[in-house]
């Protein structure tokens, strides 16, 4: 069994690169932070690592639509190399900028690459504004690496200004379901339906992350690395720090995924 | 360049300052103020390297010029000598001026104050008001949990929508330590009295740190100053009361002020008549704790809790929220007494470091009233209070004074009962009182100082009022 690695990749904007390092580190990972033009230079290899991931953020400005350029140099830039990765059985998770960037750049819902439709998006919350608030989410996959052995809802974070998640037709949307890709869906606190704010963006069908029919590749508007720590939970002053934080499942589900495969 | 190369000089080629627009003058390539720009200084041996890195990223970095010897700050122009002049009197030669300042107290008659018949509507106009009213609005349109470090969020409670005192951040994730960030500012005050204004902002900055958990041992300050035009004398004699008021409170709390800033000449003409802004101190304050698991909330917690008032609540109703909604003035502006103010600050410490607060929250616009008032919709529980125990040096005697001075250096602290004894030993030298209990009927139920009830308001129609100004 060899040693965990998983590479961050940051760019212009990227802003939640420390804490998702964090996360990985925590749960027994060996942690590179790299600039995408260390990938694109062939400075660093991605073949090195068995993890990838994409930190939340507004890279680039998230000028054009959140996510679109980071989205494009992947496809563009570096697509060989994500294509080996993606063949090699490797994991890759996207978080709130990292998902978008997951969605335009064709990994989601399946690895299209070099396609020009993109099957899914993520764009302007109904509120039409950026929002930082705490959700609830139910894990509904059971192919989803990540979410192994997920059966409770969770809590996490969500901040930001484009998450609303929307299909490109019916069919796609069957499709995702069919696959077992929905991977988390908003609820209510109560377990039911969710309306504004619980839904907090107006996604399709309350869908906040989905994988790719592998269930390796896994992107998500909510935050799981702000929610790593009891004390990041809004009521721990209240009900006490619990013994663990419901984010830290899907790090450490991810690193025995690569214990146990490599 | 003219002041990281102060001590040492500088010469400095303008022409190869990369430009956003063509034609500028070299004078406008050196007073820009262009955003999204630094200088550094690099030693030769790492020129190739730092280039390297910057290049990297897609960052434009320019080599400009290099620093001397020569103590003078030298500019060039496509070879020609733009400027040479000696950093000394870059620095230091400007000559300093005397200005005149004045300050005139307001002549304000005192209002004769009638008991007010309805207070449970006044606490909810209060609560209402612009600077009162929830700010949610804003909060929710920042991330303020980027980078994972956030221990105690600026919205608290049971929904995650009360006021919070101050937020708590773990800059290093994998320490306990953290920073408590809090801030205080009432322009309300400083047309009446700029010095107890400013003491205030400063009181009220501190004690939010102290709510949360904080304590004195390690606090900093920062300043903002926005003032009118302060050539003209009267607007430069309130600023110095204020500053005066800064240098005094802080000697005494033991917490400098690292930083700061100003914006002056906030005038506006009308024909021969200047309007000022009222002269405003927005304080900062920025704290530092060893364990953030001792961090508190200011939401209620828990039904048979008791709660105190700490501090001396006194007859300062001068530029309060309640004179403001009777449409009456007085100069009774609320004063800070930094040394009784130190030891309560430092007593409520000691009982956080102890973990015996349940909830802590200070007051401030609104006084105790629109203080429990908040407790109370942010927890989700309400409260029994009553007036004629709050503690007052002014021998108060009328229920809406009681309710609604805000003076300053008070809190309200939700204790469990079995940590009574141990509270109020701590709080032995300093002003404080045990006023009423969390109940688990969502009301705040509120009895004046002739035992009747003049208080009884749903917890969620306090909320509404709070709330409604700025909804989301």
């Amino acid at each position: 069994m060899k040693q965990t690695k998983a590479i961050v990749i940051r760019t212009a904007g990227s802003n939640c690169d420390y804490e998702t390092v964090h996360a990985f580190r925590k749960v027994g990972a060996e942690v590179d932070l790299v600039h995408i033009n260390q990938i694109v230079n062939n400075k660093i290899s991605l073949s090195n690592y068995h993890i990838l991931a994409i930190p939340g953020g507004f890279t680039y400005g998230d000028d054009i639509a959140a996510g679109k350029i980071l989205a494009n140099e992947f496809k563009f830039k570096i697509r060989d190399q994500v294509e080996q990765f993606v063949a090699d059985g490797k994991l890759i998770l996207g978080i709130c900028n990292g998902f978008q960037v997951l969605v335009k750049a064709g990994l989601l819902p399946e690895i299209q690459l070099d396609s020009d439709v993109q099957e899914v998006t993520l764009t302007h919350n109904d509120s039409g504004k950026f929002e930082d608030r705490w959700i609830y989410l139910k894990p509904t996959s059971k192919k989803c690496v990540f979410t192994k052995g997920m059966t409770e809802p969770v809590y996490f974070p969500i901040a930001h200004g484009e998450g609303k998640f929307i299909p490109r037709d019916d069919a796609t949307l069957s499709r995702l379901k069919q696959n077992d890709q929905i991977v988390f869906r908003y609820i209510a606190p109560d377990g039911s339906q969710p309306d504004y704010p619980w839904n907090p963006n107006g996604s399709v069908d309350d869908i906040a992350g989905i994988c790719d029919p592998s269930g390796r590749i896994f992107g998500l508007m909510p935050h799981p690395e702000r929610h790593f720590h009891p004390t990041q939970h809004p009521h721990w002053t209240r009900e006490g720090l619990k013994p663990e934080a419901d984010g830290k499942k899907i790090f450490l589900n991810a690193v025995e995924y690569i214990k146990e495969n490599f | 360049m003219g002041e990281i190369c102060e001590e040492h000089g500088a010469l400095v080629d303008l022409e190869k300052v990369p430009l956003k627009y063509e034609g500028l003058s070299y004078t406008e390539i050196w007073i820009s103020e262009a955003q999204e720009r630094m200088v550094i200084i690099v030693p030769p041996e790492n020129e190739r390297k730092i280039m390297k890195i910057f290049s990297e990223e897609n960052v434009e970095a320019t080599i400009i010029g290099t620093v001397t010897d020569t103590h003078r700050l030298q500019l060039r122009y496509q070879g020609n000598e733009v400027a040479d002049l000696e950093m000394e009197f870059l620095h230091h030669g400007v000559p300093q001026i005397t200005r005149k300042a004045i300050w005139q107290k307001p002549v304000i008659s005192e209002p004769e104050l009638a008991p007010t018949g309805n207070p449970g509507k006044i606490l909810k106009q209060i609560l209402s008001s612009w600077n009162v009213c929830s700010k949610e609005w804003v909060i929710r349109q920042y991330d303020h949990e980027v980078q994972g470090g956030s221990v105690l969020k600026p919205l608290v409670g049971v929904e995650n929508d009360g006021p919070g005192d101050a937020a708590v951040v773990r800059p290093v994730l994998g320490s306990m330590r953290g920073i408590i960030i809090s801030n205080g500012t009432n322009p309300k005050y400083g047309l009446i009295d700029p010095y107890a204004m400013a003491a205030s902002a400063i009181d009220e900055a501190i004690r939010q740190i102290i709510a949360v958990g904080g304590s004195l041992e390690k606090i900093a300050l920062l300043d903002n100053f926005c003032w009118g035009n302060t050539d003209k004398p009267d607007r430069l004699g309130s600023l110095v009361l204020a500053a005066q008021a800064c240098y005094d409170i802080a000697k005494i709390y033991g917490t400098p002020f690292i930083s700061g800033k100003d914006s002056l000449n906030n005038e506006y003409q009308i024909g021969d008549t200047s309007i000022s802004i009222p002269p405003t101190l927005l304080i900062s304050a920025l704290g530092v704790t060893d364990d953030v698991t001792r961090t508190i909330s200011m939401d209620l917690k828990e039904e048979g809790n008791l709660l105190y008032v700490i501090g001396d609540t006194k007859d300062e109703l001068g530029g309060s929220h309640y004179l403001e909604i009777l449409g009456l003035e007085s100069a009774k502006v609320p004063a800070v007494d930094p040394v009784k103010a130190r030891e309560i600050f430092q007593a409520i410490s000691s009982a956080t470091k102890q973990r015996l607060l349940r909830s802590c929250h200070d007051c401030s616009e609104g006084g105790i009233g629109v203080a429990i008032a908040e407790m109370c919709f942010a927890g989700g529980l309400g409260a029994e209070i009553d007036l004629s125990e709050i503690p007052s040096s002014d021998h108060l005697n009328q229920d809406d004074k009681l309710l609604f001075s805000e003076s300053n250096s008070r809190f309200i602290a939700e204790i469990s009962p079995e940590n009574k004894e141990k509270f109020e030993e701590i709080l032995r030298h300093v002003p404080h009182k045990k006023i009423g209990i969390v109940s688990a009927e969502r009301r705040l139920q509120v009895t004046g100082i002739k035992k009747n009830l003049i208080i009884d308001e749903q917890i969620e129609d306090l909320k509404e009022a709070w709330q409604k100004t700025l909804r989301w």
